[in-house]
Order: structure tokens, then sequence, then C-alpha cells
């Protein structure tokens, strides 16, 4: 049987847990019938598919943590940066100018990066029995270009919904809704209660 | 379990019904304020099926299950052509297994769609190859077993992935090239005078 070819969605990503021996990455492929989510620790490989036909519901929520890390990278960043203009005044100081460009590249980069990426936020995906976290989708641009590209995919094997059907739906199971009763034809004798 | 189709906000768990869902922008909670967009898809509202129960055999001489005598036989298995019924048949894309094959197939690797775990065997043999040059006295042991796992694991699929060789190739010339210089070594040891 001839393997199938995989196009890559996402890049490795540190999965937020826990390693004893090596930190395992996660990264997303897109095989044609299902979404591979593949598990590098170390030496081995894991791999959960999710196959189109099951795929319940993909949720993408924002999360703090582009602003918690600029938080973080900033107040070193400002720290080096007045270094750095201390250090450059006219006085001259070469090598602690040195130091403090370098203290702050270390951390404006990471910084620019942050910024670049855009709002992060986790992903999740739904099928009828487990709610899978797609850790290497990180940031919502990210999210946004998965789903662009799996939505069709997704669309041809099970159909789609309009935003207002998923809600009347929704509505007709929730705890406490009333299900909604079809309208009478016109012209129809009253009902009794 | 998902059993219920109702989505709850994955930061506040309130159910949600409305807005959220199939948008092409994140839309706030409505009740914790967490940008979210949910994309929801028609296996969400999709009935469970219940399996098909296997029918005893009626006519004397009828093929029945090779695993129960009692039950009609529907179908032969794809791998080792045994007689099942419709309890046993294990329905595999357009195949038909039975429970032993479907299993023997997925620890063997001999159904690749089954198959969720894969050694990489072309990372242990560049770790073996790179990692004790730190400590450059082990590398008389590790580059022989590197060269060894390299040669030996050449033509086994590594990753589902990722289709290259390279960390063969990289394994196979690092090792060549430690052995080559031990070799090196004990040959000036013993021509020195």
């Amino acid at each position: 049987m001839a393997e199938p070819a995989y196009q890559r969605l996402t890049r490795d990503r540190i999965a937020q847990q826990f390693g004893v021996v090596a930190v395992p990455r996660v990264s997303l492929w897109l095989g044609s019938d299902h979404l591979l989510l593949v598990e590098h620790s170390g030496f081995t490989e894991t791999y959960k598919r999710f196959y189109f036909r099951d795929i319940q519901a993909i949720t993408v929520r924002g999360t703090p943590r582009q602003t918690i890390w600029n938080g973080v990278l900033a107040l070193p960043l400002a720290i080096g940066l007045i270094g750095f203009m201390i250090s450059a005044a006219p006085t001259r100081n070469p090598p602690a100018t040195i130091f403090w460009a370098i203290f702050s590249v270390i951390f404006l980069l990471p910084f620019i990066v942050n910024n670049v990426r855009g709002p992060a936020c986790v992903c999740q995906l739904r099928t009828a029995v487990q709610i899978e976290n797609l850790g290497s989708v990180s940031r919502v641009r990210q999210a946004r270009k998965v789903l662009d590209k799996i939505r069709p995919l997704i669309a041809a094997a099970q159909g789609q919904l309009a935003p207002e059907e998923v809600s009347l739906r929704l509505r007709a199971i929730a705890p406490g809704a009333k299900p909604q009763e079809p309208e009478p034809p016109p012209g129809s004798p009253p009902v009794l209660a | 379990m998902t059993a219920s189709p109702l989505i709850a906000c994955p930061k506040c768990r309130a159910w949600l019904l409305d807005d959220v869902f199939n948008r092409e922008e994140m839309k706030p909670c409505p009740a914790c304020g967490t940008p979210l967009r949910i994309e929801v898809f028609p296996a969400l509202f999709r009935e469970a099926v219940s399996g098909p129960s296997a029918q005893p055999v009626m006519i004397e001489g009828e093929s029945s299950c090779f695993f129960h005598p009692q039950k009609k036989a529907v179908v032969p298995c794809g791998g080792c052509g045994r007689f099942l019924c419709a309890l046993c048949d294990c329905e595999f894309g357009a195949q038909h297994f039975c429970p032993a094959c479907l299993e023997a197939g997925k620890s063997k690797g001999k159904i690749k769609a089954l198959e969720n775990e894969r050694s990489r065997y072309d990372s242990i043999a560049l770790g073996l190859a790179v990692l004790p040059i730190v400590f450059f006295y082990f590398t008389i042991v590790t580059a022989p077993v590197a060269l060894y796992v390299a040669i030996r694991y050449w033509n086994k699929s590594h990753s589902l992935v990722h289709a290259t060789r390279i960390r063969l190739v990289l394994a196979l010339i690092l090792s060549l090239l430690q052995i080559g210089g031990w070799g090196a070594f004990f040959i000036y040891l013993a021509t020195r005078k």
C-alpha cells in the first residue's frame, strides 16, 4: 500500500506539557481524507488521525499570551535600550555600547516575532468521542489559514451549515429551550390547546 | 466522550447558542467575553447509528461465521479469508477484516491508516553519530553502532510525513568520519616509534 502524501499545515511547535527525556513537539498535516496530528518525542512519532467525516467542530479561543509575552519582553528591552543610549552618548564607552546593543537585540527579536505573528489562540478539534488540542495552531492568523484550507474539505465530506441553522438546531436541543413549532399554513383552522 | 451536541465556551464552560458559529471573524463569548471562532459541521448533529446484529443460521449447510458457528456469514475477511458474521465484520474503508487481522495489520504496520506510532531510526542513527561528539571517547563505540543502524534501517520507512533520508546520510558520513579518525589514530599509535 502506497503511503499517503501529506501536506504540512503547521510547523513543529513544543507541546504544552513537560517531557522527561525530550520535549515533545507537535505539527499538523493535511491528508487526502483526514488531518494528521504528529507528536515527535525524541526518537518516536505518534500519529492521531481526524477524518473529515468525523470532525464535529473546530474551536479557536483567543488568549492573552501575546500581551503577556510583550510585557515580559518589554521590560528588559527597555532597560537594554536605555543602557544602549546612555553608553552611546557623547562620553563614548564602546564595550558597554556593544554589550547593551547585544542585550537589546536578544529581547528585541522575540518581541518583533511575537508581534508579527499576531494575537495568540488555543485551537481545539471536536469529534464524537474526543476534544483534542491542536497544540501547533497557536496564533489566530495561523488558525484562520488552517481553517480556510480544511473547511472546504470537511464541507465536501459532510456538507455545510449556515450560522443561523447552527443556532436554530442548538436552541432546539438546549436544556430548557422549547422546540420550535412549525407555523400553520395560512387559512388553516386555529389549533386548540 | 462528547455525547451532547451542545458546545460550551472553552473558558467559562457556558453553553453557546448564537453568534459565534461559522463566522469569518472572532466573536466574544456572551458570558465571559473571550474571543471565539467556532466552526460547526453537520457531524455534530448526526445521530449515533447502532451496528448491525448477526443473524442466526436458518438453513442447515448455510455458511456460518468462523468465530460464531451459530451466526450467518455475510462476508469473507480480506486478510485471512475466513467467513465473518455481521458482528465480526470490521469494515475499514472498502475492505472487510476479522478482528484478528485488523489487530495484526495494526501491530505489524501492514495497514498504514491504523499505524499510530513509528520509531525514527534515522533520528536514532543521527543522534548516535552527533551527540557523543561532546564526549569524544564514546564515539569509538557509538560510531559503529550509528553506522549499523543507518545501514540496517536504510530501506525502512522512517516517518509518515518526512520522506527524506538526509538524517541517515548525515549519520553515515559522520560515523564513517569518526571510524576513519579512530582508524588513523590506531595506525598512528601502531607505527609510532
